[in-house]
C-alpha cells in the first residue's frame, strides 16, 4: 500500500512540475502587459518601462523561469504583481471559503442526486423517471449565474430569508450556514443534476445483471436488492464522476462566487487572468493541480472501499 | 420539540438578516472584485481612488461636491502666496492636522516627504505630473516652499488630494514600509481599519480630524463585481450607496426603488474615435471628414440613453476648464460623406480596421458605429480582443480606428496633452495615448500650459480644439457622467455636482437622518 502511495506521489510531483512549466510560458506568451494594467491607462511609456524593469519582465524568459523555480523550491511563491501581497497568503485567505462551498455543494448534490437517480432507474419509463430526467436536464442546461440570480430574487428579495451578500465571515455556525445556503444550493443542484444522470445509468446497467435476477429468484424483497446489492456496484461510476467534477467545480464556482459575492479561488484566478498577474496565476495553477491530484488519489482510495476486489499493492 | 427549534432558528436567521448599527454605518457597493493597490501615490483604478478619496487631504482641495479647479480652497495649507513670476509658492500649514492612529501630528517635514515621494518615479505612478517642480522644502515647522523650474498655470490643481497631491505621513510610511500599500495612513476624515480579501475594506472615523469628528463611524467599502448582485443588495437595503452603471436601464431600474437619490457627477468620461492619420486612407483629411459626417450623434445618444449621455463635439469634454463649443462640427449627412469620399478618390467606399475590446459597454458603441458607417459606404471591420490585450495593441500602434473612453483631471491641458500632443504619440518613447498621431496643435497646447492670464489661456485652448477638429484627428461622440445612487436618508451635507476622485464626497459632514 505504501509503495502505491509513493509511486502516486512521485507521479504527482512530475505532473505538478509539468503544469507549472506549461503555465509559466503560456501566460507570458499571452498579449497584454501587466505593467500597463497595473499602472492604468494614463501612465506614460516611461513609467511603464520602469515598472517592467522592476517586475523583472525584461529579463530573458529562461532567466525568469529559473528565478521562479528557485523561489518555489524554498517556498517563496512571489508576490502578486498587482497588489504586492504574497501569493500564498492571498490563496490561503480564500481557500477555506472555496473548500467550504465545494464540500457542502458536493454533499448536497450527492444526497439529492443518488436517491433520485436510483429511483428514476427503478421506475424506468414511468412518471417518476420522466420527472427526474426533465429536472436533471433543467439543472444541467440552466447556467450557474442565471440560477444564482433567480435564487437571489426569490429568497433574498421577495422572501427575505437570506442576505444578498454572503460574506462567509460569520462567527457563529448559524451565520455561516445562512451565508452558505443559497450558493451551496445553487452549486448543489447543478451537481445533483449530473449525479442523477450518472446514478441512473449506472443503476440501469446493474439492474440488468444476472445476479439481480438470481436474487429476485431467491425471493429477496426488491428494496433490499436495490439498496444492499445494486447500489454498491452502481456507485463506482458515480464516484468517478464526482471525483472528476470536484476538480471542475472549484473552477466553475467562480460564477456563483461572483453573483453571491463570496471570496473564492475561482474569482481570484479570473481576476489574476484579467490583470495579467503572472505570479498569482502560477501560484493558482499549482494549487489547482494539487487539488485535482489529491482528489484523484482520494477517488482511487474510495474505490478500494466500495469494491473489495480492488486492491493496491 | 424539533419543530420549535427549527422555527426558532428560522426566526433568528430572519432577524439577523440586514442587522447593522443603524445611522452610523455606511455600506458602499463598488463594482470591483477586490482591492487593488491602495497606496495613494500609486492607485489608478476607479475603485481604489474612490476609497482613498475619503482618507486623505492635500495642501489645498477642491470644494467637496465639485470637480473643477475653480473651486480650490484651503485644506492642510491655510494660506499661500505666489511670487510674481509664478515660480515660488509658499504654503502656510495648519497646526492641528493629525495623522491617523498613533502616527502623531503632521508638519512641514511630512508634506515635503509626501511630495518627494509623489515625485519619485520608482514609487509613484504620477511622478510625471510634477516634472516642473524643482524643489520642495520645509522653510519652517509649518511652512513649505515649492519652487518650479518653469511656470505652470494650473499648478495648484496638482496639490489637491488626487493622485500625487495626497499627503501621506512620513512616520507611517517609514514604519510600515511595504505594508503601507496595504494599510495606508493619511489625515482625512476616515482611516483604514480592516481588509477582508474579495469582500470589503472597513474604514472608521478619525476622531482627531481637524474639521471635526465624522458623524459616520464606519464605512464598509464592499467589493461586489456582479452588477445584478450589487443592484439587488441595494434594493434589499444591504448597501446604502451604490456605484452605478452608465446605462439608461440602470437609472430607470434604480429610480423605482423608493427612497433613492441618483446623482450624476463630473468629470465625465468622453468617448472619442481616434483616426490614425498615418494609415491610408485616413491620411486624407477628406476621408476623415467623411467619417465625421457619417456619424449620427443624436442617434447614438438616444441609443445610450438620454439621461446618462451628453453629445460631445469637442476634443475636450464639456465641463472641463477650457472647453469650448466653438469648434468646426460635421453635421450628420450620408450624402456629404459619400461626396467627400468620392472627392478623395474612393467612390466605392473604403474599408478601415479597428482593434476593439470585447468589453460590452465599449463594444456596443462600436457596433452601432459600424452600422451607421456602413450606410455611407464605410466598412468598419472590428478585430475583437480581450480588454488588456486591447490596451496593449492600441499602444503598439496596431489599430487604424481606435475607440477610447476616458475621464481626466478636468482641465483642457490634461486631455489635450495625453491625446493630441505629438509627444504622446503611441509607439514612441514618450508615448501616452495619442492614437491618431495628431500633431496640429502642439504650439497652442504648450503655450497654454505656461500662460498665466486665464483669458489668454482659454483662447489658446480654444484654438487648439478648433485646429484638432479642423483636421479631424478624432471624432468626439458622447460623454457619460459618473453615476452613483444612495439612500436618501444619507445626507452628505453638500450639493454633489462632481468629484475628482470619482466617488461621492463622504466627509465629516455626512450623516444619516431618521
Amino acid at each position: 500500500m505504501s509503495a502505491f502511495f509513493i509511486k502516486r506521489l512521485g507521479f504527482s510531483v512530475i505532473t505538478l512540475f509539468g503544469v507549472l512549466t506549461i503555465v509559466f510560458f503560456i501566460v507570458r506568451v499571452l498579449p497584454g502587459d501587466p505593467a500597463l494594467v497595473i499602472l492604468g491607462d494614463q501612465a506614460s511609456q516611461v513609467s511603464i518601462e520602469a515598472l517592467r524593469e522592476r517586475l523583472g519582465l525584461n529579463e530573458p524568459l529562461f532567466v525568469q523561469y529559473l528565478q521562479f523555480l528557485g523561489g518555489v523550491v524554498v517556498g517563496d511563491w512571489g508576490v502578486s504583481m498587482v497588489s504586492g501581497r504574497p501569493v500564498v497568503e492571498e490563496i490561503l485567505k480564500v481557500l477555506p471559503a472555496t473548500v467550504e462551498l465545494t464540500v457542502v455543494s458536493l454533499i448536497l448534490g450527492a444526497v439529492i442526486g443518488i436517491p433520485l437517480g436510483v429511483w428514476s432507474a427503478v421506475r424506468r419509463n414511468e412518471l417518476p423517471d420522466y420527472i427526474v430526467r426533465i429536472a436533471s436536464l433543467l439543472g444541467l442546461s440552466l447556467p450557474a449565474f442565471v440560477s444564482a440570480i433567480l435564487l437571489l430574487l426569490m429568497f433574498s428579495i421577495t422572501l427575505r430569508w437570506f442576505p444578498v451578500m454572503s460574506s462567509g465571515q460569520g462567527d457563529t455556525l448559524l451565520e455561516r450556514a445562512r451565508d452558505l445556503a443559497l450558493p451551496a444550493i445553487n452549486l448543489g443542484l447543478i451537481m445533483a443534476a449530473y449525479i442523477t444522470r450518472v446514478a441512473r445509468s449506472a443503476m440501469l446497467e446493474v439492474l440488468n445483471q444476472d445476479y439481480v435476477r438470481t436474487a429476485h429468484a431467491k425471493g429477496l424483497v426488491f428494496r433490499v436488492i436495490v439498496w444492499r446489492h445494486c447500489l454498491r456496484n452502481a456507485l463506482i461510476p458515480v464516484v468517478t464522476v464526482v471525483g472528476l467534477y470536484l476538480g471542475i467545480l472549484i473552477g466553475n464556482s467562480v460564477l456563483t462566487e461572483i453573483v453571491f459575492n463570496r471570496p473564492g479561488l475561482g474569482k481570484l484566478i479570473v481576476g489574476a487572468l484579467n490583470q495579467r498577474d503572472y505570479t498569482m496565476l502560477q501560484g493558482m495553477m499549482v494549487i489547482y493541480t494539487l487539488i485535482v491530484v489529491l482528489v484523484n488519489l482520494f477517488t482511487d482510495l474510495v474505490y478500494g472501499l466500495i469494491d473489495p476486489r480492488i486492491q493496491y499493492s | 420539540m424539533k419543530k420549535s427549534a427549527i422555527a426558532a432558528s428560522a426566526l433568528a436567521m430572519i432577524a439577523a438578516t440586514g442587522a447593522h448599527a443603524a445611522g452610523t454605518t455606511l455600506n458602499v457597493g463598488m463594482a470591483s472584485a477586490d482591492a487593488g493597490v491602495i497606496d495613494p501615490h500609486v492607485a489608478t483604478s476607479t475603485p481604489d481612488k474612490g476609497l482613498l478619496h475619503w482618507m486623505f487631504n492635500g495642501l489645498v482641495r477642491i470644494k467637496p461636491g465639485q470637480a473643477s479647479p475653480e473651486f480650490i480652497e484651503p485644506d492642510i495649507a491655510e494660506s499661500w502666496t505666489t511670487s510674481d513670476d509664478g515660480l515660488t509658492w509658499v504654503f502656510k500649514l495648519r497646526e492641528d492636522v493629525e495623522c491617523h492612529g498613533d502616527f502623531g501630528p503632521l508638519d512641514a517635514q511630512d508634506v515635503v516627504f509626501s511630495l518627494d515621494r509623489a515625485m519619485d518615479p520608482d514609487i509613484s505612478s504620477f511622478a510625471n505630473d510634477y516634472s516642473a517642480v524643482q524643489s520642495v522644502e520645509a522653510t519652517g515647522d509649518y511652512e513649505v516652499t515649492i519652487t518650479l523650474s518653469s511656470g505652470e498655470a494650473g499648478f495648484l490643481g496638482k496639490l489637491v488630494p488626487y493622485h500625487g497631491g495626497n499627503i501621506v505621513c512620513q512616520d507611517a510610511v517609514e514604519a510600515l514600509g511595504d505594508d503601507f500599500a496595504n494599510r495606508p495612513v493619511g489625515t482625512g476624515p476616515f482611516m483604514f481599519d480592516e481588509y477582508q480579501p474579495q469582500q470589503y475594506i472597513k474604514l472608521i472615523a478619525n476622531p482627531e480630524y481637524f474639521r471635526g469628528e465624522p458623524k459616520i463611524q464606519e464605512i464598509y467599502y464592499r467589493y461586489i463585481p456582479s452588477d445584478a448582485s450589487r443592484d439587488l443588495a441595494f434594493q434589499a437595503g444591504e448597501i446604502d450607496m451604490i456605484y452605478g452603471r452608465q446605462d439608461q436601464t440602470w437609472v430607470e431600474r434604480i429610480q423605482e426603488i423608493p427612497g433613492t437619490k441618483i446623482v450624476k457627477m463630473q468629470p465625465g468620461e468622453m468617448t472619442l474615435i481616434h483616426l490614425n492619420m498615418t494609415m491610408p486612407p485616413l491620411d486624407d483629411v477628406r476621408v476623415r471628414r467623411a467619417i465625421a459626417h457619417a456619424i449620427n450623434r443624436d442617434a447614438m445618444v438616444q441609443f445610450r440613453g438620454q439621461d446618462v449621455t451628453l453629445a460631445a463635439i469637442s476634443p475636450v469634454p464639456e465641463g472641463y476648464q477650457g472647453f469650448t463649443a466653438d469648434v468646426p462640427t460635421y453635421d450628420f449627412s450620408v450624402d456629404q460623406a459619400k461626396a467627400l469620399l468620392a472627392e478623395a478618390g474612393h467612390p466605392d467606399g473604403i474599408t478601415v480596421k479597428s482593434v476593439q475590446t470585447s468589453l460590452p459597454g465599449m463594444l456596443t458603441t462600436m457596433e452601432v458605429l459600424q452600422s451607421l458607417l456602413r450606410d455611407a459606404g464605410i466598412d468598419l471591420q472590428l478585430e475583437l480582443v480581450e480588454h488588456a490585450t486591447f490596451h496593449q495593441m492600441i499602444r503598439d500602434d496596431a489599430s487604424q480606428v481606435t475607440q477610447y473612453s476616458a475621464a481626466r483631471f478636468p482641465v483642457a491641458d490634461t486631455y489635450l496633452t495625453q491625446f493630441f500632443h505629438s509627444d504622446a504619440i503611441v509607439g514612441t518613447p514618450t508615448a501616452i495615448t495619442n492614437f491618431s498621431h495628431c500633431a496640429v496643435a502642439d504650439a497652442e497646447i504648450e503655450a497654454a500650459r505656461t500662460e498665466t492670464d486665464p483669458a489668454k489661456q482659454d483662447e489658446l485652448w480654444a484654438t487648439a480644439q478648433q485646429k484638432i477638429m479642423e483636421e479631424v484627428c478624432a471624432i468626439p461622440i458622447y460623454q457619460n457622467l459618473q453615476l452613483w445612487a444612495w439612500n436618501d436618508k444619507l445626507d452628505l451635507g453638500v450639493e454633489v455636482k462632481g468629484s475628482l476622485n470619482l466617488s461621492p464626497p463622504v466627509t465629516e459632514q455626512a450623516a444619516f437622518s431618521e
